[in-house]
């Protein structure tokens, strides 16, 4: 089975993709950001030094930085879905489900001349009744060296983000997946070695950016991407054509089957942007089972795409609405074969007292079904409010997920 | 002889209005290069400041190259640090590190919110965006009446007074296609920041629409430099504190 473990959000567990992912899937977020003002000193007349500015932009060859975050998640749970039974088997009854993330993430870079270092570790704790959790990664740590603004190239374990979408991008042939609840949320690299060739040229073509990537996947680097002991080779081709950015991005056979991908997004008006994804993926191999737990297998060329809009609205409103066609998801039939499957092994461990069964159905969920969006169609709506009632650098916001195949 | 000198003054009049009408354009270029040399880097404290006083500051660092680029990096609240926007021509992009990637933004959003929106962090020259379509003199000032180019621009008109001998703006007002004023800039201290470079170093905003708010904007080490059209590129984003 050639899928992506996601480490990057260890907050995501599988109640998180099963129970309340299923039926129709509705997800409301509350998010407040609320940036406390770092003086209260009312005075009509403003007075500036600027010698204090000076000192405060005096440049340093390293620096450190980083955040903490509190993320208070509480899930309502739906009995009936497929996923509740295989996540809760031992846990009765359980309706509600509040969930409280801890993470920490510290940047440090140290530059010189040509060269530079860049480091971004990130820990992540979890508590909830069920799961308490904390790890420590290194999500990014590489060198990079400069020779000139037309060239760069970068060696170490580096987050390679490609593609337009902002909830999903099917053309990211060599990152972990997003959480579509969280997007913006940092994710863990591969180790690569890249470099980028940029030349600006005037006319209606103003940018060619050429990147190439190497990552190699053995057993101890990057086993998590693929097939183990291969070099995989990839690219991307970057233009601003028209006032329109596009993108073309490859990645040869090796440790996954090859693909091809094109991405673009452009301006339509000042408050109005389009963007869209379409990657290929060659001989893709889906595993799925039938009612009766049999395992089939299926080989097939894969299509996926997205098209997405941003919008502004005179009020300061943000609507980003996305449409995700997942080519390489499960149909409704297959779904329901899985499902069934499961009812079938949670009534025998009812009547058995043996849950071996159904701990077989979550351990193969955990594998195939059970990724964020196991199924074919999707919608995304995220509406965004900035600084509602006049209150400065607030901006709340409701995200909503929409399982089109959920029937 | 009435008749020659009535003809006389309507002919001076006639030529010095077209004369007025012709330069608008000209005089627009001239405001924009005291302004800024064509190709030059700079300081920038944004301060917005809230009816009861409270502020949030941001420190940025800029480049610019020719009419239409603009890069600025952010170096402080640590909570922006290593942001980026990218502006060529009306494409604009926004680079946030835990993203990893630019993402295209608008000009009338906000990256710092404020009044202050995104055209007017990354704003380019004014004959870029607008066509002079009449100067009046008086009192010392100019005023010019600037029409956008096209609907792409933030503001559809816009209300120019400079003084008239060293052609620097003193107030600006913007309109929207509707005719409202969408808010008041006042240029403020003018400062020599070497270079031959003089111009106001405080430029403050208010908004009819943001009644007690108020958004500062400070310049320092203004300085012309010599830069790649590749540094305008989003590969080049993330990259920005290079050039400093």
């Amino acid at each position: 089975m050639k899928y992506l473990r996601s480490h990057s959000c260890p907050s995501w567990s599988r109640y998180d993709k099963g129970v309340v992912g299923k039926r129709k899937l509705l997800k409301i977020l509350l998010s407040f950001f609320v940036l406390f003002p770092q003086f209260i000193l009312a005075q009509e007349k403003y007075s500036f030094d600027l010698s204090e500015i000076e000192k405060e932009i005096e440049k340093k060859p390293y620096s450190i930085s980083g955040y903490v975050e509190f993320r208070p998640t509480f899930y309502w749970l739906d009995d009936d879905a497929a996923f509740y039974n295989p996540d809760f088997y031992d846990r009765s009854n359980r309706s509600r489900l509040d969930e409280y993330n801890f993470g920490l993430l510290l940047d440090a870079s140290y530059e010189k001349g040509i060269g530079g270092f860049f480091l971004r570790t990130y820990i992540d704790a979890v508590e909830s009744e069920i799961e308490s959790d904390a790890e420590a990664k290194i999500f990014e740590g590489y060198m990079s060296l400069k020779p000139s603004p037309f060239f760069t190239v970068d060696l170490g374990k580096k987050t390679l983000n490609w593609g337009k979408g902002y909830a999903w991008n099917p053309v990211g042939f060599l990152q972990r997946p997003k959480n579509p609840e969280d997007p913006n949320l940092p994710r863990e690299g591969f180790i690569v070695a890249s470099a980028d060739y940029i030349k600006s040229f005037n006319g209606p073509l103003q940018t060619v950016t050429i990147t190439p990537v190497l990552i190699p996947v053995h057993e101890d680097i990057n086993d998590d991407f693929g097939e183990i002991n291969h070099v995989n080779f990839a690219g991307k081709l970057y233009l601003l054509f028209y006032d329109t950015d596009i993108d073309f991005m490859f990645l040869t056979e090796g440790s996954k089957t090859s693909r091809l991908g094109v991405d673009f997004s452009r301006n339509i008006t000042t408050n109005f942007e389009i963007h869209g994804e379409f990657a290929f993926i060659n001989s893709f191999e889906k595993k799925f089972v039938d009612s009766n737990g049999n395992l089939f297998d299926e080989t097939f060329d894969a299509k996926s795409y997205l098209v997405g809009i941003r919008y502004l609205t005179p009020f300061d409103t943000t609507f980003i609405c996305e449409y995700y066609r997942n080519g390489t998801g499960f149909t409704t039939n297959e779904m329901e074969n899985f499902y069934a499957f499961v009812d079938k092994d949670y009534d025998i461990s009812l009547t058995s007292d043996d849950d071996s069964l159904l701990r077989n159905a979550a351990s193969f969920a955990e594998e195939s079904y059970s990724k964020r969006n196991p199924m074919q169609d999707y919608l995304y709506l995220r509406i965004s409010q900035k600084e509602p009632f006049d209150i400065l650098y607030f901006t709340p916001s409701i995200t909503w997920i929409y399982n089109l195949n959920d029937e | 002889m009435k008749k020659y000198i009535t003809g006389s003054i309507l002919v001076f009049w006639v030529l010095s209005s077209s004369a007025f009408a012709i330069n608008g354009n000209e005089l627009l270029e001239k405001i924009d290069r005291n302004l800024n040399p064509e190709s030059f880097e700079m300081y920038r404290k944004l301060i917005n400041v809230e009816p009861d006083g409270s502020k949030k500051e941001y420190i940025m660092y800029s480049v610019k190259k020719g009419k239409d680029k603009i890069a600025s990096l952010y170096l402080s609240p640590a909570i922006e640090k290593g942001r980026s926007t990218l502006r060529i021509g009306e494409n604009m992009w926004l680079y946030i590190p835990n993203v990893g990637r630019p993402i295209r933004i608008t000009s009338m959003q906000s990256v710092t919110g404020g009044i202050f929106n995104n055209a007017d962090i990354m704003r380019l020259d004014y004959n870029q965006e607008y066509n002079c379509e009449k100067v009046e003199k008086s009192k010392g000032q100019y005023l010019l009446h600037l029409k956008a180019k096209t609907r792409a621009i933030a503001y559809d008109r816009v209300k120019m007074w400079a003084d008239d001998k060293k052609l620097l703006p003193a107030k600006i007002e913007c309109f929207a296609s509707s005719g409202i004023l969408l808010k008041t800039l006042h240029f403020k201290e003018i400062k020599a920041f070497g270079g031959g470079v003089v111009r106001p170093s405080v430029i403050e905003t208010d908004s009819p629409l943001h009644k007690g708010y108020r958004s500062i904007m400070i310049f320092a080490k203004v300085k012309a430099i010599d830069l790649k059209d590749e540094v305008f590129t989003l590969t080049f984003m993330p990259k920005l504190e290079s050039l400093r």
